[in-house]
Parts: structure tokens; sequence; C-alpha cells
């Protein structure tokens, strides 16, 4: 039997989506760049940074599929503070892990909008770490990014049909 | 003054809520806030609200079904939802439900402003 190819949303979509949704609550003071990576990099070299936090939500229905981001953990914290406008406080991590995985949700609910429907969206799941992804899924969509010289990494897989 | 409840399972996005509510020109409200959508039915029928904001997509009980009970016992509290999903069925099924709007993650404090306009 031969598979057909993992379908999902455009890397376009997907970037006009983070660049929303980072410009609404992280500001425009700071942009978020595209960052080019080949497809093969994988590890450290992919994914600069010592410590890393990612989020992952799913959508189930007419599209399945699931969105993940990865982020530095300089990128976290400063997102944390940014989204509870908070100055040198020390953050918890539940807080980081709420803000997080606020952004996921936001991103994965605007890639659900996009896709054929009716679909459900998960809640979303955070972890201090790079993500893992399950072996029957295809990468769809990988957008590299950095944001005050950190990386920044949000991808989308599907199912291959 | 009026008394706004807001539904959402994430504090960092209750705190941008009540921010953007603030920009948007509605500061000095009564806040009372919920992490789910049982909590948010509790509160609604126990602290009476003059406006429900709500997320959709909750653990325990979601924004729908909350809507649902809460109608479904009598209690007419204006509700709209904010949510990272803006999808046309999803704005169908909420309008079903009895929510006034549907404003969709991210959100900016204009649009709050327009949907708020006369609410409070």
């Amino acid at each position: 039997m031969t598979l057909s190819p993992a379908t999902g949303p455009a890397l376009a979509d997907v970037q006009a989506i983070t660049e929303q949704v980072w410009s609404s609550f992280l500001g425009d003071e700071e942009p978020l760049l595209q960052r080019f990576t080949e497809p093969s990099e994988s590890g450290s070299v992919a994914f600069p940074a010592e410590q890393v936090w990612s989020a992952a939500v799913s959508v189930h229905g007419d599209w399945t599929g699931s969105i993940t981001v990865e982020l530095s953990g300089a990128v976290a914290q400063s997102l944390t503070r940014l989204m509870l406008a908070l100055a040198d406080e020390p953050l918890e991590d539940a807080d980081i892990a709420d803000a997080v995985g606020e952004l996921v949700n936001m991103i994965g609910g605007n890639v659900k909008s996009l896709m054929p429907g009716p679909s459900a969206l998960t809640l979303p799941v955070v972890a201090a770490g790079r993500a893992a992804h399950a072996t029957d899924l295809a990468e769809v969509a990988r957008l590299d990014a950095v944001w005050n010289g950190e990386p920044v990494r949000v991808s989308v897989h599907a199912p291959r049909s | 003054m009026s008394k706004i409840l807001i539904a959402d399972d994430s504090k960092v996005m209750r705190q941008i809520v009540v921010r953007t509510l603030r920009q948007a020109g509605h500061a000095g409200h009564d806040v009372i806030e919920a992490e789910n959508g049982r909590v948010c039915l509790d509160k609604a029928i126990a602290e009476a609200p003059d406006l429900i904001l709500s997320d959709w997509n909750m653990p325990e009980m979601n924004g729908i079904d909350c809507l649902a009970a809460l109608r479904a016992s009598g209690n007419q509290t204006p509700f709209g939802f904010v949510t990272s999903e803006g999808s046309e069925d999803m704005r169908a099924r909420a309008a079903e439900a009895g929510a006034l709007f549907l404003i969709a993650k991210p959100f900016t404090a204009e649009t709050f402003e327009e949907h708020l306009r006369g609410l409070l």
C-alpha cells in the first residue's frame, strides 16, 4: 500500500499566524525573524539552545494534526514576563508553562480554523525539553525563527494517510 | 461599576483579558475569575456578574457547555467567547447557544471596544 503525503497548512500561513500572535502579545519592538535551516539539520545544530521549552496541541476531525512550539529558555522567560507584565520578579515554572501553553493554543487554534472542519482542539501539553513526535506523523510545515537572537520553532505534523 | 466574570484555564490569558479591558476603556470594573467552565457556571449563578467573557476550550467543563448549562437554568447573563478558535462553524455554534460574540485570539483593545460597546 502506498501512503499519501501528509497534508496541512502552508508554511506562509503558519508564519503569518505566528507573527500575528507574536506581535499582538509581545509587541513589535523586537520582531520575530525567519531563520533558514536545512531540512536535514537536527539536534543542537537545528535548535541551538541549552534550555528548551516545548508545547503542543492536537487537532482531531476532518483534518488531524499537531502543532508544536519550541522555544529557548530565554525566550520562554521573556515571553512569560511580557505576557504577565512582570519586570524582574522570579518566575515560577508554572507561569512559564502557562504562557508557552497559551502561545501554542493560540497558534494551534488559528491553524485549526484554516483547515477543513469540523474538528476539535486539545488542551496544550507543555514540557521542559525538546518536542518528540510519533513516528506515524510527518512534518508538513516548519517555521524556524529567531527572537532576540534566540531560536523559536513552530512545526505542524500530520499523519500519512 | 459592573461585575465581569472572566473564565480561562490560563492565568496568563485571564491577566491579558483584564489588561485589554483596561486598554479598551473598561478599567475599574469588579473582575472575578474562573479557571474552568464548572467554576464559571458556579460563579455565574452565585455572583451574578453583568458580563461573562469565557474561553471555549477548558478542562472540567468547556465554555460552550457552560453557556448551555447557564441558559438551561434560565440564566441570561450576557456571554461572550474569547478563544483561540474563530472558524465560521464555531461562531455559528456560539451564536446558536446564545453567545453575543466570539473574539478570536489574538485580539486587540479595539476588538474588545467594538464588541463591548453598550454592554458595560
